[in-house]
């Protein structure tokens, strides 16, 4: 890293030049727009622009009943609509005081978790391809077909998955399921040897993410930077411990962390993560309790007036649901908390002084989903 | 940065380690490119669909009635987030149940959420296994629901 | 009767015998070797990729695909010749040109078998070398003339990296002149009829294929074209046969490459039973495998780290390794 000062567009003179990112660009992950500020090759300032992939889906919530809004959270991340579909459940239901049955909150929690693992993928071995190595990536996404395989099984769809219903979920899980996690499950670990020794031991990965993009402790904090990348600098916060929802206080499960806050820090914080994950979804097949998968609910909610927050830990970090109710079917307003937003605004504070190169490692080591930030 | 002293033997050290991490690396890839491919020739195979597999919408036929039960009741239509669903009926006599006589969708709007299964009341819709939705004109993709009922008889 | 025998064979051979001839005929034969030769590795390069990725590879077109590179360079025929507004030109086009020349020459002083061998030139070796800086230039052009900022960036890395491996790369060969005293490859190929160059100079091999890997701008040291970076680095504006020409230059260099390396540790075309030339191929594609197993295992390197590793790592030792064989060889 060299020792160049972040310089203000007053002082800019013509020994820099501007660098378009993206829109279009193979390492961008979707229409993410960054204007570089190069001397040579190193970056002195770093804008991200973004806006390109809005919807409105804050503003979509407004119009719609409760219930048509299910199809949306999973459509703001796509890589862990699980997640966001579980999160958007439980605000509903917190709002309108539905008791779920365990089997559905247990069954949640293994869907969850297995979305994060296959968000995981995606999110390290997206940072290997970001450094070049394009083979890590494509067997990332073979264990990641596993998963949607899986997922597929039960919910009958591969990425946006609309699953959870209020109240519960949609189907049970078969006997096919349970046996294919459980396979899933030792084939995974099974395989964490070929990506340890190809990926993390390499040197060159190594040289390309050792002290590349540090976000100290006290930067992760400021800008609310949450989930593995704040894990990767040393800050012990993951909301599944700190703010328990759903059933995770029954399982037993470490919060990786790393005090570095490199670019090599995080992608071993994501790996971690994968094992937990793993003992997670085996604890929760361990003690899947019987019963019914949904409570017994209206056809069309209509919670009573007032407001809630709820926040869970996505794959990148601390998300949440705001929702204001003003009494109808409809709710007055729908907030999210959207990790990725917080996450990619450290980029401004951190890349200044890297090289091109490191801009795409450290923007692939953050792991943004670029529809989240722009919602 | 560097600040840690670097000597020669750390010199050596890190060009033995650095050449082992490799070599492994290369290993690791060797053993796969003699391992089984897991893609699947899409055209000449294809994949059988899960039993909850969500595709369009369809009707089931129920044995009772050699028909759908469908009341044309309109929830599913009205519980649609993306309006995708048109469905009229009509009543033979006056006093007997209302029947549902057409059934339109709009699959290029669609969101496959799966609300028009879950609200119904007679159960009398469910997924198709169908994946293959490739469409030529917009207006292929307004499926006839009843109409396809008709034709799988 | 032996057909040797009548006058007029004898005469078109003799003409066939002579310098320029075989010259013409040695050009006409590279000229119809290379591009098959580049439609061969890319599919070989798609086959071990595809494999080494748990996929089959390109499969469609001909069994298990092998007609697919040449339905692609169909295609890229077909292709419109973009030329971007406000490029420079002149050098836009000809830098493409200018590409493939090296790549044509670089395999008139390889000698694939005693016999078969264009010419042994005196210079030898050092022609391919002075030829292949010319690539340099070339590539400089192109990302230059390209009006696009990626392009410069990948073609101003090219040249720094090119300037940086050439020094090892000469300072790793040179012990093995001094062990010959020729620079002719077809006397360094016939002086390993014994053991192998590469159990005595097995630093000097290793330095000599890290930098042409380099000198080739293949991975891990391809930051010229860094497609995660740079998009496509300095060919990101050329399509068609303009691109298809950086292509081709790519893939032939890296046979001559792989060549060289043959002639200088692995014997050239020794080895038992079989005649020299299947050796040398055979040699040569193994080499070239590994490049591409290599391609597809490693992530790629940063250009600080890339000088770095000229500077600090090879140089240093190829410097060590030519005086301890200069030492060596003035005891013995």
């Amino acid at each position: 890293m060299l020792n160049i000062k972040t310089i203000d567009d007053a002082t800019i003179n013509q020994r820099v030049y501007q660098l378009n990112l993206g829109p279009q660009h193979p390492s961008t992950h979707g229409v993410m727009h960054l204007l570089l500020t190069l001397d040579g090759e190193v970056v002195v300032k770093i804008e991200p622009i973004i806006g390109y992939s809005h919807r409105g889906h804050e503003k979509m919530a407004e119009n719609r009943i409760y219930e048509q809004y299910l199809p949306n959270p999973a459509r703001m991340d796509y890589l862990s609509g699980m997640i966001f579909n579980h999160g958007y459940c439980m605000a509903v239901e917190k709002l309108c005081g539905i008791e779920v049955p365990r089997r559905a909150e247990y069954i949640r929690v293994i869907t969850s978790e297995l979305n994060r693992i296959a968000s995981h993928f995606i999110g390290t071995m997206d940072y290997a391809m970001g450094l070049g190595a394009i083979t890590p990536f494509l067997w990332g996404w073979d264990d990641r077909e596993n998963i949607l395989d899986l997922l597929e099984m039960i919910s009958g769809s591969r990425l946006t998955y609309s699953y959870g219903r209020f109240g519960g979920v949609r189907n049970d899980i078969t006997k096919e399921f349970y046996d294919g996690t459980r396979k899933f499950i030792e084939r995974l670990r099974s395989r964490f040897w070929d990506y340890e020794n190809l990926i993390n031991q390499n040197v060159i990965f190594i040289k390309r993410s050792k002290d590349v993009g540090v976000i100290t402790k006290e930067d992760a904090l400021l800008y609310g930077v949450t989930g593995p990348t704040l894990r990767g600098s040393g800050v012990k916060y993951d909301v599944r411990k700190h703010e328990p929802y759903s059933v995770y206080p029954e399982f037993k499960f470490e919060i990786p962390t790393r005090k570095e806050g490199d670019c090599l820090a995080r992608y071993q914080v994501r790996m971690a993560e994968l094992e937990q994950s793993l003992n997670i979804i085996e604890q929760a097949l361990d003690h899947l309790p019987p019963g019914p998968v949904r409570a017994k609910v209206p056809r069309f909610v209509t919670p009573p007036e007032g407001d809630c927050y709820v926040t869970f830990e996505s794959a990148r970090g601390a998300a949440g649901f705001y929702i204001v109710s003003d009494g109808t079917r409809v709710p007055y307003r729908i907030k999210v908390r959207a990790p990725s937003f917080s996450n990619l605004f450290v980029l401004t504070k951190i890349c200044p002084g890297h090289f091109l190169a490191d801009i795409v490692a450290i923007f692939g080591s953050i792991d943004v989903t670029v529809p989240e930030i722009d919602r | 940065m560097n600040t840690n002293p670097y000597g020669f033997n750390q010199y050596i050290k890190d060009i033995l380690i650095g050449g082992k991490s490799l070599v492994v690396g290369l290993w690791i890839t060797l053993k796969r490119l003699f391992t089984r491919i897991v893609t699947v020739q899409y055209p000449r195979q294809k994949l059988t669909m899960t039993a909850n597999f969500r595709g369009h919408i369809e009707a089931i036929r129920f044995d009772d009635t050699k028909s759908h039960h469908c009341v044309a009741c309109g929830l599913c239509a009205r519980t649609c987030p993306s309006h995708v669903i048109k469905v009229q009926g009509e009543k033979t006599r006056a006093g007997d149940k209302k029947v549902g006589t057409r059934y339109y969708i709009d699959f290029s709007k669609c969101s496959l959420c799966g609300l028009c299964v879950d609200v119904c009341p007679e159960q009398t819709i469910t997924f198709s296994k169908e994946y293959e939705l490739v469409y030529y004109s917009r207006w292929d993709t307004v499926i006839d629901i009843m109409g396809r009922l008709e034709g799988s008889r | 009767m032996n057909i040797t025998q009548l006058p007029y064979i004898k005469e078109i051979y003799g003409f066939l015998g002579s310098d320029v001839m075989s010259g013409l005929v040695g050009l006409l034969i590279i000229a119809a070797l290379v591009p098959l030769n580049v439609a061969a590795l890319v599919l070989a390069e798609r086959k071990v990729a595809g494999h080494i990725q748990l996929r089959p590879g390109p499969m469609e077109v001909g069994p298990h695909g092998i007609l697919q590179t040449l339905i692609d360079a169909v295609k890229l025929l077909g292709k419109e010749m973009v030329t971007p507004g406000l490029t420079d030109k002149p050098l836009y086009w000809l830098s493409p040109i200018i590409v493939v020349a090296p790549a044509f020459v670089g395999f008139i002083p390889i000698p694939f078998s005693p016999l078969v061998q264009i010419k042994d030139v005196n210079v030898g070796f050092l022609l391919i070398f002075a030829f292949s800086s010319i690539t340099i230039i070339s590539i400089l052009m192109g990302g230059w003339a390209s009006n696009n900022k990626y392009s410069l960036i990948g073609a101003v890395r090219a040249v720094a990296q090119n300037v940086a491996y050439e020094i090892p790369l000469l300072l790793s060969v040179m012990p093995i002149v001094m062990m010959t005293n020729t620079f002719k490859l077809g006397e360094i190929a016939q002086a390993q009829s014994g053991l192998w160059f590469i159990f005595y100079q097995p630093i000097a091999a290793i330095i000599f294929f890290i930098a042409t890997t380099a000198e080739t701008n293949r991975a891990p040291f391809d930051l010229v074209e860094g497609e995660s970076e740079l998009v496509s680095g300095f060919h990101t504006e050329y399509t068609g046969m303009r691109f298809s020409l950086y292509f081709l230059a790519e893939y032939t260099n890296m046979v001559i490459a792989a060549a060289l390396f043959t002639t200088f540790f692995l014997g050239g075309w020794y080895g038992p039973v079989l005649p020299g030339a299947v050796w040398f191929f055979a040699k040569t594609y193994f080499l070239l495998f590994v490049v591409m197993w290599m391609r597809w295992t490693y992530p790629r390197i940063r250009f600080d780290q890339l000088m770095n590793f000229a500077w600090k790592v090879l140089i240093p030792i190829a410097l060590v390794n030519l005086f301890i064989t200069a030492i060596v060889l003035k005891v013995i």
